[in-house]
């Protein structure tokens, strides 16, 4: 039984080290893609894919180190990406971010 | 051109403008033993506050909260500093803390320290500057 | 010496600048306010150097963390006397600006804003954790950032632009550094720090590290390849603003250096020291070449803070007794003749309404007192005996002169008589000349800004002229400096 855990436990890691590789590496692409990105809005985009990412990046991490202090941090990352990304959207869409009168 | 409308923006903000309120007073109580505090607590706030005007416009929230920002960084310095020179007057070493055990009705035992108190000057603080800094940028056209 | 003394300096400006900030619109308030909280804050801080000369090094440790875990502040007699001098160029710099800020510019949190700037500096003096010397050049340095960009004229934004980003850059390269000496030693009190530095096995690695962090020092306090950015952005802001980065900032910069190589990095002088005499020797030389180029005088003085920080690097670099007081010495001198040279220059400026040389001429004739001051500040600035930069200078040549630097001492020598020569050409240039009657004359203006500077100028000259006073004080820090046991032993109480 102890054996299975331990196999267990060794398998869990290896795949969340091969995880945070490959989701690094897309960070890196979406990277260029940021900076290359043709429009606007492709950047807008790839930085909401970006803190989408980041949000898995720290997930994976908080396996490895097997704590659940960084649960917040996801948390927060993903209310600044809402955030964040509404705000670029708007700004796309609208040229302005806060507006002085709606109505 | 069809008018724009924010719908699904602004129904979306009702509901968690408030999850956000709550998630940054939870992180601002919860920085005395893990992470967060008054820094990410008072980031949170000015989250949430951006948020209600990116949805509602300047004029609306302003009427809601009728908050001087500017105000708000003073105030929150001046509770900051005068919980860590308190320890002074009764002759501690400056920033010394010291916490006790209440019963608070509805939460049970708890433990508050005077270190809770720094981090609302702190809370106060980082309120007042990151909504200083939008909104000067906002107002400029 | 445990004791919450050594916190106040940097407590009593930041409240002063709080409250200040809430009152920002009523101006003669806060300039009232404004006079009696520095005053204030020079007496006590005088009080604990009286302290401090008589007991030895007041030690804090903040919230009651033992020294090589928590955040530990040390107000020994070199951060104490530096702590005095900032106070007393703050007194003057309060006194000065009324007269030359802008209605405008004083509401906008001036003083407040000063006040930070105080907090900040006191601070990287007092502290005794590399880290925190790292929060506290933070504080400085968000002050000054407002500072510099307070008014906002097109070219000040422009210059500013510049100013923060070469500062954010070394802050990172700080921190980055902080990180590496972190991982080699398990450490950020200065003093743990130094203890463990002569158990470290792999010393190249440390002296990579110091270079490192004298990089970082290197460009907040204007050394030979980093010094390109400082004078134009210290030409831009007001006066007195000027004044205070010019006495202020980069003297951080060099107390740094003084404090980082003479306790932790001492395990390979014979290159790191070597290296500072030929940057010292650079600075001087690029610093004066600078001063002369120009016809912009408040660029000439502000070029001229060049040349100084290099003298004060020579004492460093040599390493010896006698020339780590002679740039303690040098230090002093320094802030104090800057600031008066600044605030001068400042009023010079404002009558004339022009900064080219070119345009003065015969100011003498309408504001004799002006005139002659400057001729006194110039000669005390180049160290003409008997005033304080010659004493200064002479420790320092004579600290090289024992090691048998010569090349050094010509340099110098050569470097302060054409230190004199730039000033003397503002002196000639401007006060000299015929009177110019078509000049409309402001006495009272005039009257406003001297008082600041002869009282700067009463401190220089004294401290030249009353030496013999000072110069136990100076030895007994010098003293202190080569025996980093002492400071260990005080902090860590073994």
């Amino acid at each position: 039984m102890s054996d299975l855990v331990k196999s267990m436990d060794s398998a869990v890691e290896t795949v969340s080290i091969i995880c945070i590789v490959f989701i690094s590496i897309s960070i890196l692409m979406l990277l260029y893609r940021v900076i290359i990105g043709p429009t606007n809005p492709d950047r807008a985009v790839a930085l909401d894919t970006i803190g989408i990412n980041l949000m898995a990046l720290v997930g994976l991490i908080a396996i490895l180190l097997e704590t659940t202090r960084l649960n917040d941090v996801v948390l927060l990352i993903g209310i600044l990406l809402f955030i964040g990304t509404i705000a670029l959207a708007k700004f796309l869409e609208k040229g302005v971010i806060i507006d002085r009168d709606l109505d | 051109m069809i008018k724009e409308n924010d719908l699904i923006l602004r129904t979306t903000t009702t509901l968690i403008a408030f999850i956000l309120f709550g998630f940054s007073i939870y992180l601002f109580l919860a920085g005395h033993s893990a992470p967060g505090g008054g820094f990410i607590g008072g980031l949170m706030t000015s989250a949430a506050i951006l948020l209600m005007y990116m949805a509602y416009g300047l004029k609306a929230v302003s009427k809601i909260l009728p908050i001087n920002y500017q105000l708000l960084i003073p105030i929150g310095l001046t509770i900051a500093l005068l919980t860590s020179i308190g320890s002074v007057f009764i002759g501690e070493p400056f920033l010394n803390q010291t916490f006790g055990y209440f019963d608070l009705p509805i939460l049970g035992e708890k433990e508050l320290a005077t270190a809770l108190l720094f981090d609302l000057g702190v809370y106060l603080t980082v309120v007042g500057v990151s909504l200083t800094i939008i909104l000067t940028i906002a107002n400029d056209q | 010496m445990i004791s919450n003394l050594a916190v106040l300096p940097i407590v009593i400006p930041m409240i002063a600048g709080i409250l200040l900030a809430f009152f920002h619109k009523k101006i003669p308030l806060v300039r009232s306010l404004a006079k009696i909280l520095t005053t204030t804050n020079t007496l006590v801080v005088l009080f604990i150097w009286l302290y401090v000369k008589e007991n030895g090094a007041v030690i804090l440790e903040t919230g009651g963390w033992e020294a090589p875990y928590g955040i530990i502040l040390v107000a020994d007699l070199l951060s104490i006397t530096l702590v005095l001098t900032t106070n007393i160029i703050g007194i003057a710099a309060v006194f000065y600006a009324p007269a030359s800020l802008s209605k405008k510019q004083e509401e906008f949190y001036f003083y407040t804003f000063f006040f930070l700037l105080i907090t900040g500096v006191s601070g990287a003096f007092i502290t005794g954790d590399l880290f925190n010397l790292f929060v506290f050049f933070e504080v400085l340095l968000m002050a000054s950032y407002a500072l510099i960009v307070l008014g906002g004229g097109k070219v000040q934004l422009r210059e500013s632009i510049k100013y923060v980003l070469i500062n954010l850059f070394s802050s990172m390269l700080f921190v980055t550094a902080v990180a590496f000496l972190y991982s080699v030693v398990g450490t950020v009190n200065m003093a743990h720090i130094a203890e463990r530095v002569q158990g470290v096995e792999q010393k190249g690695i440390l002296t990579t590290i110091g270079i490192l962090l004298f990089f970082v020092f290197g460009t907040k306090a204007a050394l030979f390849p980093l010094y390109y950015w400082l004078p134009k952005p210290y030409t831009v802001p007001n006066p007195v603003v000027s004044a205070l980065f010019g006495a202020l900032l980069t003297k951080v910069g060099i107390y740094s250096i003084l404090r980082v190589f003479t306790l932790i990095f001492i395990h390979d002088t014979d290159f790191t020291h070597t290296f500072f005499l030929w940057i010292a020797g650079l600075t001087l030389i690029f610093g004066v070449i600078g001063a002369l180029s120009t016809n912009n005088i408040k660029l000439i003085v502000a070029y001229n803070i060049i040349p100084a920080v290099g003298f004060m690097l020579i004492g460093i670099a040599i390493f010896n007794e006698t020339s780590l007081s002679g740039t303690v010495y040098y230090l002093i001198h320094d802030m104090i003749i800057k600031a008066a040279l600044f605030l001068l220059v400042g009023a010079v400026v404002y009558l004339t309404g022009t900064t080219d040389l070119r345009k003065m001429k015969g100011l003498i004739h309408h504001y004799p007192l002006l005139g002659w001051l400057f001729f006194l500040s110039s000669f005390v600035l180049a160290g003409i005996p008997p005033f304080s930069g010659f004493i200064g200078k002479l420790q320092l040549l004579k600290g090289a002169f024992e090691e048998g630097e010569i090349l050094i001492v010509i340099v110098g020598l050569l470097a302060s008589l054409l230190i004199l020569l730039s000033m003397i050409r503002i002196f000639i240039q401007a006060f000299w000349g015929e009177k110019d009657e078509t000049v409309t004359v402001n006495k009272a203006a005039a009257r406003r800004f001297t008082l600041p500077v002869v009282f700067l100028l009463f401190f220089s000259v004294f401290l030249g002229v009353g030496a013999e006073l000072i110069f136990p004080s100076v030895e007994q820090i010098a003293d202190y400096l080569m025996n980093p046991e002492i400071y260990i032993q005080s902090v860590l109480k073994e």
